[in-house]
């Protein structure tokens, strides 16, 4: 390659580096053709409405005194606990309780493993 | 301030957070005539693909605008899209006639698409750029017609700094030659 054929083909692409293409309503045909983006606008407009059930939420808690509620709610559901085991211990046979322990593990499996993976699986479709 | 005096980014912006279509129109009535420009260089010529193509672009560009992160121009990263949709466009062609033996570098309607007021200077371009490999075409015109630099033609294609002056330098000397057998160093 010499100064010479760089200068050849400089001159060759001056003029087409120059050219500019009227838009001829270029434009207007790719604005037409944009995908519609409704489906995604619901899904904001579903976020934003979920945001908003939290926040109206958490402020009526605050000002309905949400939280003498939820002690009240909660002493209640301990005592009816406290209550229900006395009338178990109390009444309970005295005769050996036998636990197979293939049910035990199946219990366990189905307290520690499934019962949290189903609320978790629920928990993440919902939101 | 309108939207007329915003600054690409600033348009990217409205478009990615607001989908504010009118942003985003700025944006194509600015870049529609260099990537039809581009298009019109990789097609040599082919109006009809060339517009078809440069849509698609846009379009493309609509759909992944919030993944501009700024890291380089927007003109760069709209012109990577455009590179992308013309690579595709091309792979689907050789799908296409897979199986038969065809010449790669004259496959492309050279004057088949050309609008009557096409000069015959681009005519000559034209021909001259159909000797080229597809890539060495697009170096070619990204440099010498679009007027990057080597490492926004990089980072367009994809290609290393160095392949793409082995591909300039390459495509020059064919061009040249093929300049100087029809009489232009006269």
């Amino acid at each position: 390659m010499t100064d010479n054929d760089n200068i050849l083909i400089e001159r060759l692409f001056e003029e087409a580096s120059r050219q500019q293409i009227a838009d001829d309503g270029f434009t207007k045909r790719v604005m037409a053709a944009l995908p519609d983006n409704s489906a995604a606008k619901v899904r904001r407009l579903s976020r934003l409405w979920t945001w908003f059930c939290i926040l109206v939420g958490l402020a009526l808690f605050f000002l309905l005194d949400g939280w003498a509620v939820l002690k009240a709610t909660l002493l209640a559901i301990f005592n009816t606990v406290l209550t229900s085991l006395s009338v178990l211990l109390t009444t309970a046979p005295t005769a050996d309780l036998r636990l197979d322990p293939a049910v035990l593990l199946v219990l366990l499996v189905f307290v520690l493993v499934v019962l949290p993976y189903q609320t978790a699986r629920r928990l993440s479709t919902s939101l | 301030m309108g939207v007329a005096e915003l600054s690409d980014t600033a348009l990217v912006a409205q478009v990615a957070v607001f989908h504010n279509k009118r942003a985003f129109d700025q944006l194509v009535r600015k870049y529609q005539s260099p990537v039809r420009r581009f298009f019109l260089n990789q097609t040599l010529g082919d109006e009809q693909l060339s517009d078809d193509l440069a849509q698609e672009t846009f379009i493309k560009a609509y759909l992944s605008i919030t993944k501009f992160r700024g890291l380089s121009s927007f003109s760069t990263w709209l012109m990577r899209i455009a590179y992308n949709v013309f690579y595709d466009h091309i792979r689907g062609e050789k799908k296409e006639v897979r199986g038969e033996r065809i010449d790669q570098q004259h496959n492309i309607p050279l004057t088949s698409h050309l609008s009557p007021l096409t000069s015959t200077l681009k005519m000559d371009i034209y021909q001259a750029l159909a000797l080229l490999k597809d890539e060495e075409r697009s170096c070619i015109t990204l440099q010498l017609i679009d007027g990057y630099p080597i490492d926004q033609i990089s980072r367009i294609t994809g290609i290393g700094e160095n392949t793409v002056k082995s591909h300039l330098r390459r495509g020059k000397e064919k061009m040249a030659n093929y300049l100087k057998s029809n009489g232009y160093d006269r």
